[in-house]
């Protein structure tokens, strides 16, 4: 690893993250804070609360870089701050969408009948 | 020979269907995995941006890349046409299927917000087969010449066209 000032990530578009824990940090917790109002039951909520909190737990307990990146299992450090930010974004528009909700509308009873 | 059939693949992407499945009750009416390892998702066309953009963000389920975008025409059908997205995932490496369901003059929302890629499918989509997409940035004909009328991969048009060339 060279010295930070001539770092790549290696990928086009993606800049060098200086301090990512803390851009992750405040990250995560905006993502809790979305899914606190979110009904308590719903699955979305469960399952996106977990992957958050177990990533939080590791950029917490984790201060080399390249170890969390190694921990996370999930690409350079860039990408997971990107992936960070599609969640919130992801977060905010289920909030509006509401898709715990039963079901719209049945099908017609042939519709999804193959062959036909 | 017979492909090898791969019984640990198949489990997981059941696994992954009951996962999305519980995950978004509203939009999806069936879940199904075909025997060659190919997860769909049936889903109401209410939903086509809500579950696009959550496979695209989605942490457990980054499908950044929309592959493919077509429509099937099935004209005994209530609603003859069925849209069907194909999406990979470059971070897990896999594939999944979504399909709508629509008649000749319900509009469609269009999933050029969520994936840039689908502008020109789209357009074809429109142009073979006379589905319109509601908010697309360009919905014109793509393929078929100037001054063409009709929508030719519907299964009423006829083979060799209404006009002699």
């Amino acid at each position: 690893m060279l010295m930070l000032s001539l770092q790549t990530t290696g990928l086009v578009g993606l800049a060098v993250a200086e301090n990512p824990h803390e851009r992750l940090r405040i990250l995560y917790t905006k993502i809790l804070g979305v899914l606190q109002s979110i009904p308590k039951d719903a699955a979305y909520r469960k399952y996106t609360e977990q992957i958050v909190n177990e990533r939080f737990d590791l950029v917490k307990k984790e201060t080399d870089v390249q170890k969390l990146q190694d921990k996370l299992n999930s690409g350079q450090i860039e990408e997971v701050i990107v992936q960070a930010e599609n969640e919130l974004s992801l977060a905010r528009k289920m909030m509006q969408w509401k898709p715990w909700e039963p079901l719209v509308e049945e099908p017609p009873s042939d519709q999804w009948r193959w062959p036909i | 020979t017979v492909r090898p059939k791969n019984e640990v693949e198949h489990k997981q992407l059941c696994a992954f269907g009951e996962y999305v499945a519980e995950i978004l009750p509203k939009y999806i009416q069936q879940v199904q995995v075909t025997c060659f390892n190919e997860l769909e998702l049936l889903i109401h066309p209410d939903g086509i941006i809500p579950v696009l953009t959550f496979l695209r963000d989605h942490t457990n389920a980054q499908f950044k890349s929309l592959a493919d975008l077509t429509a099937v025409d099935v004209p005994t059908r209530q609603y003859r046409f069925e849209i069907v997205y194909n999406l990979l995932s470059l971070r897990f490496n896999s594939r999944i299927r979504v399909k709508t369901y629509t008649d000749e003059l319900t509009p469609v929302d269009s999933a050029v917000p969520v994936h840039k890629a689908a502008n020109w499918y789209e357009r074809e989509v429109w142009d073979m087969y006379g589905v319109f997409f509601a908010n697309h940035p360009d919905l014109r004909r793509i393929l078929t010449d100037y001054g063409f009328e009709g929508h030719p991969f519907r299964k009423d048009f006829p083979l060799s066209g209404y006009v002699e060339v």
